[in-house]
């Protein structure tokens, strides 16, 4: 009997095709992501089964202690922030009419400020190291109600954006509520009334299963 | 190619060195192994870190009489928390009738989840019309105590959309519920005149 012969194929598989492709995803990737920004300020948010996603807000962050800071992602509404501030502060803090364009230009590039006004001339004229540690233990914006100077960025970020912006509260979980309630009741004088309040989702049960945690202690 | 040619001759190719023929294929799988891995780490990376957020609407200051509602006793139930994790709540103004709960549905009294629950069943069917003939809904007042976390707050807020509860505020809390809850449930002075307004 004559032996059947087998042609003998290459396993080698043209992987052009395949390379294309993946490099078309991952262009698409990199282009489309957004990194987190670099916190500086540690907070734990709570869990909630919240799943409404949020972009273009403006970020007011509350740490353990109840220090409040705030986050805004464009730099160019912080430029103009910045002005609204110099504006409404230049006659109670007449250095800050000193401030240089370079100097404002470096306030664009802080994505978190925590600090009351009075401090901004000294921290814009840091270099890059100072600042790192200046912002390693940033003294938070005053937020009572007879200094609301968190309400005032709030309104200048506001103005800078055409009321175009949503207002965020990403609070550590373990933060006391009075400080909340400053930062609601700041705002709402500022005739702001809706809030986001950020949140992680809680897997199925997971909530459910901190909340009988937490009542055991 | 460029080199010259010393050997002298004596091959079989005169004239033109011809190159010996390469093949222009390269394997690409390790190309796309590192490919595939980066679009799986930014794929990863660009999905997790999408923050969520619940919406809280505090209400608008307002003198008008028509953007003001009309809210019975029967339908308001007060919710308060404390620094312990613990919810307290009672009905509409028996603040001498504080009672205990937690957070948690699974436990053997369901939680505050339960409270809300049966409240808003109740109100429809037990209150009296509203001056406009309507049948009233429940209206949960959240209340946090002093030194209270933020993450109750978050909780409660959660329970309200758990529920469905349609109209809730947050208020400060009046000192005879202070009292109320320090005391453990039992009011020594009962005041009447707890003054309550509530705007969705």
């Amino acid at each position: 009997m004559p032996k059947v012969k087998v042609p003998r194929k290459s396993t080698a598989v043209d992987m052009t095709a395949m390379c294309d492709v993946s490099f078309l995803l991952l262009t698409f990737f990199i282009l489309t992501a957004k990194f987190k920004p670099e916190e500086l300020v540690a907070v734990d948010i709570p869990m909630s089964r919240s799943t409404k996603s949020f972009s273009d807000a403006i970020t007011i962050l509350l740490n353990k202690d109840g220090k409040a800071f705030i986050t805004i992602n464009e730099s160019l509404t912080r430029l103009n922030m910045l002005d609204q501030m110099v504006e409404k502060y230049g006659d109670k803090y007449p250095e800050l009419k000193t401030l240089t364009p370079l100097q404002k230009q470096f306030f664009s590039k802080i994505e978190t400020w925590g600090g009351p006004v009075s401090e901004l001339p000294k921290v814009l004229s840091m270099d890059g190291v100072q600042l790192q540690a200046w912002q390693k233990q940033m003294p938070g914006i005053p937020i009572d109600s007879s200094n609301n100077q968190l309400g005032d960025w709030v309104q200048a970020a506001r103005y800078a954006t055409n009321g175009d912006i949503k207002i965020a509260v990403k609070s550590d979980k373990d933060t006391n509520i009075q400080p909340v309630k400053d930062v609601v009741k700041d705002l709402t004088a500022k005739d702001i009334h809706r809030f986001l309040l950020v949140t992680t989702l809680a897997g199925p049960g997971s909530a459910d299963a901190g909340a009988a945690k937490d009542d055991k202690k | 190619m460029a080199e010259i040619d010393t050997s002298g001759g004596g091959g079989k190719h005169k004239g033109g060195v011809r190159s010996k023929k390469m093949s222009t294929r390269v394997d690409l799988t390790p190309m796309v192994d590192l490919a595939f891995l980066l679009i799986t780490f930014f794929m990863l990376t660009t999905t997790l870190s999408k923050p969520k957020a619940m919406q809280l609407n505090m209400p608008k200051k307002t003198d008008n009489e028509k953007d003001k509602q009309e809210v019975g006793e029967c339908q308001v139930l007060n919710v308060l928390i404390d620094t312990l994790d613990q919810v307290w709540y009672y009905e509409g103004l028996q603040v001498a009738g504080l009672q205990k709960t937690g957070f948690d549905p699974s436990a053997k009294d369901g939680g505050v989840r339960k409270v809300v629950l049966d409240m808003m069943k109740k109100v429809p069917n037990t209150c009296p019309l509203t001056s406009k003939g309507n049948k009233r809904d429940a209206i949960v007042l959240i209340k946090m105590l002093k030194g209270a976390r933020y993450k109750n707050m978050v909780d409660i807020l959660d329970e309200m959309d758990v529920t469905g509860c349609k109209i809730y505020a947050i208020q400060e809390p009046d000192p005879i519920e202070v009292e109320a809850v320090e005391n453990g449930g039992t009011v020594k002075t009962f005041n009447k005149d707890v003054v309550q307004e509530t705007q969705k």
